[in-house]
């Protein structure tokens, strides 16, 4: 390749978020020479500034759509839109950085959904080749590693855990105990949010200080559990785990053997270079891992990386998403209401109720999960939300109302995470017309939702808007039933058991290569219904246990 | 429909206007700035006259009642700066032309300069602009309006708007005044972003 090489290491890494850093972190530990390339810069925690401008509105976290764009259309018969949906915070840590930190496990019956179901047509789903059961212990690590708090409290889809959580709570707003009143008197039980973020002091790291300015933000003071703040310096603290930033991944090449050989990577000054592994880890997003396999081509891999049979970038999952808002005004209902005079950021409530419905009398059987929150405080996200545009928007003396009714309102509002069907027009291609700012060509989207999932989606926003509504608040507010949350992404390197019908093994190692793996979302044949960060990092730790004892076996 | 709201707070950047393939902007595009006209503005983005109609928009956007306004809060000076960063070159290509078809379309259905015009009228005007659909250049124009000029009435203070956090103060937002990651005096977003991502590298 002409690239000048890096002295070779054992293991080289693309990506330093979720799926990334446990690698990197167990490596380091068992003393194996790791280089992990991470396409965004590396900042320091003074660097996270409470700047919604800078955080939230430009490219500090996420590239401008003409630098580097995300095509996207709403099925294969539609024209593609350049936009920057489906990137995640491009910097050390990922999207673990800029995370809301909602921590859930998947239940057991997520790892065995098409048993559980059946068939869906329309819909391709896959049991996974593990079990709840193989992924529990590092759900243990997991949580214990990046510091989790929390409190597992009985309730019928609580999943088999050994213990609590490894931190208390956070505080909780009294509004909390309101939906737990509300939602006992509908006959169901609200649980306790878990959340990635320190409660108290924990290795090192301080607690939370409830800034209130927390997803969307870098945390100023380390109490957020990205990868960043905790595996990534304990992987650095190894002396075996180098941390290379803004170093762009463009290609995997392959031996004589077709086993991968290096990765060629661009550097922040526009310089290739070659790091040859003896093990090549790629963890970069669902979306940007598929585009890296199937940019990767060569004699012996003419489709892609992997792809042999076709299957990378299909089968490409977000996180079904609904969403209803409930206006309280302080003015007004301050008596009714007494807890509207506290001001607390942390609501943390979830329903889990409708995980999975007992039978198919709503016309779906895998629902999801509800968690409740106050709107976040970013103002000018709040703004653009009641300006709208079009023929619903307003300007003048009917916005300027709007931003004041704003400052008299408390805004509680759910969102959804439910299962999202994989389907056949739902996936992730590479546009060789259109490029990025390094030349690449990009990844390319095609998404069309299963009717199923707008169906049970459209019933859990229901359920929520029956709590809302029971709160007695001023105004409600349908946001949708039908979308996705497109940070949260799966599926298009599936793990399975059978090489025609998966990428991966069961040990997240691409089939016929004896030395590439993946390890961020890509690995999951069904979304689960819940945020997937916690399951990245629990089956990244899985996965590097395998292979720490396979190398030391081995070579 | 897309979300992002996960992480909470939108990084939805821009908004749509962010979203359409990056090409000259179609309708309100027309003639380009006459060179002279550009070196005796004191603005960086726009001539004097240009300038004039912005802050003119932008203040029936946010007029000033009883609550402070756009031009109260400097948002005129906040989005001529904005838009001279790369990370909004396209936004600008976008919205510069449009400037003066605003005025042109003043002319044409209130026979006056846009900033010449009633306030009623200039309502008139901007909400031709807001319901002319889907993906047109005026569309496009109101968009991104409205988008920077609630960015410079609720951005912090340091990118030229907002001034004296008076924007704030309308809706309310009190979470940037006593912690440790709140803007330190001298803090400059624009420099800060330009640093944070060239880092002293060329490739940026």
């Amino acid at each position: 390749m002409g690239a000048p090489s890096k002295d070779a290491v054992d293991v080289v890494i693309v990506g330093s978020g979720a799926g990334g850093a446990p690698m990197a972190l167990e490596l380091g530990r068992a003393g194996f020479k790791v280089v992990v390339l991470e396409k965004g810069a590396w900042y320091k925690r003074e660097e996270f500034v409470h700047d919604e401008i800078l955080s939230s509105r430009r490219n500090f976290f996420m590239p401008m759509p003409w630098d580097e764009p995300h095509l996207w259309r709403t099925g294969p018969d539609q024209p593609y839109a350049r936009t920057n949906e489906a990137w995640t915070a491009n910097c050390v840590g990922g999207g673990t950085v800029h995370m809301s930190g909602y921590f859930y496990r998947l239940k057991p019956i997520d790892f065995r959904l098409k048993t559980e179901v059946g068939e869906i047509p329309g819909a391709n789903i896959a049991d996974w080749p593990i079990s709840y059961k193989e992924l529990e212990p590092f759900y243990d690590k997991a949580e214990e590693e990046l510091g989790v708090s929390g409190n597992a409290i009985p309730h019928k889809f609580l999943e088999p855990r050994k213990k609590n959580y490894p931190m208390p709570p956070l505080a909780e707003h009294p509004v909390a105990f309101e939906i737990d009143k509300v939602c006992k008197a509908l006959g169901w039980q609200s649980i306790p949010t878990a959340r990635g973020i320190a409660s108290i002091g924990y290795k090192g790291r301080s607690g939370c200080t409830y800034c209130a300015l927390c997803g969307s933000y870098g945390c100023e003071n380390n109490a957020k559990s990205s990868t960043l703040a905790s595996l990534i310096p304990a992987a650095v603290e190894t002396g075996n785990v180098e941390i290379r930033p803004r170093s762009m991944a463009r290609e995997i090449t392959v031996d004589e053997n077709g086993n991968a050989k290096s990765v060629i990577y661009i550097d922040e000054n526009g310089l290739e270079h070659e790091q040859r592994a003896k093990v090549v880890v790629v963890s970069a997003t669902a979306v940007e891992s598929a585009r890296l396999l199937l940019n990767s081509t060569s004699s012996r891999f003419p489709k892609g990386l992997g792809n042999d049979n076709g299957l990378v970038g299909k089968n490409l999952v977000f996180s079904s998403f609904g969403q209803s808002r409930a206006t309280f005004r302080i003015s007004k209902q301050k008596e009714q209401h007494p807890w509207l005079g506290t001001e607390a950021p942390f609501v943390n409530r979830s329903l889990q109720e409708f995980y999975l419905m007992p039978d198919n009398r709503f016309g779906f059987r895998k629902g999801g999960t509800l968690g409740f929150m106050w709107q976040h405080p970013n103002p000018i996200f709040a703004a653009v939300n009641m300006a709208k545009k079009g023929e619903s928007g307003v300007f003048g003396k009917a916005l300027k109302d709007k931003l004041r009714d704003y400052k008299d309102s408390r805004i509680l509002e759910f969102e959804i995470y439910g299962e999202f069907l994989s389907n056949p027009d739902t996936r992730v291609e590479v546009d060789s017309k259109v490029k990025d700012k390094f030349g690449l060509p990009v990844a390319a989207v095609t998404i069309k939702r299963h009717p199923l999932d707008l169906k049970m989606t459209k019933f859990l926003v229901e359920r929520g808007e029956e709590v809302l509504s029971a709160m007695k608040p001023e105004k409600m507010e349908r946001i949708g039933t039908a979308g996705e949350t497109t940070i949260l992404q799966g599926g298009t390197c599936r793990f399975g058991n059978d090489p025609a019908t998966s990428v991966l093994d069961k040990n997240c190692k691409v089939h016929g290569l004896k030395n590439l793996y993946v390890v961020d979302g890509s690995f999951m044949p069904t979304s689960g219904a819940v945020p997937f960060t916690l399951t990245i990092v629990a089956n990244s730790f899985r996965v590097a246990n395998a292979l720490v004892t396979k190398m030391k076996a081995g070579s | 429909m897309r979300h992002l709201s996960f992480m909470g707070g939108g990084v939805v950047l821009l908004g749509s206007a962010c979203k359409d393939e990056p090409k000259s902007p179609s309708k309100p595009a027309t003639t380009e700035v006459p060179p002279t006209q550009a070196l005796t503005s004191s603005h960086k983005t726009f001539t004097n006259e240009e300038f004039a109609i912005v802050a003119a928009a932008a203040e029936r956007i946010l007029p000033k009642d009883e609550d402070v306004g756009a031009l109260d809060c400097n948002v005129p000076d906040y989005i001529d700066r904005a838009l001279q960063t790369p990370q909004l070159s396209q936004m600008k290509e976008q919205f510069v032309p449009g400037v003066m078809a605003l005025n042109r379309r003043a002319q044409r259905l209130v026979k006056t300069d846009f900033v010449k015009a009633t306030p009623a009228q200039q309502d008139e005007v901007l909400t031709t602009f807001k319901n002319s659909g889907e993906r047109t250049g005026e569309n496009k124009f109101y968009e991104i309006l409205v988008v920077l000029t609630l960015e410079g009435y609720l951005g912090d203070p340091s990118y030229g708007g907002n001034k004296d956090r008076a924007g704030w103060g309308v809706i309310g937002f009190k979470y940037v005044d006593h912690m440790p990651a709140d803007p330190k005096a001298g803090y400059d977003g624009i420099k800060q972003l330009h640093d944070m991502k060239c880092g002293g590298g060329k490739g940026c």
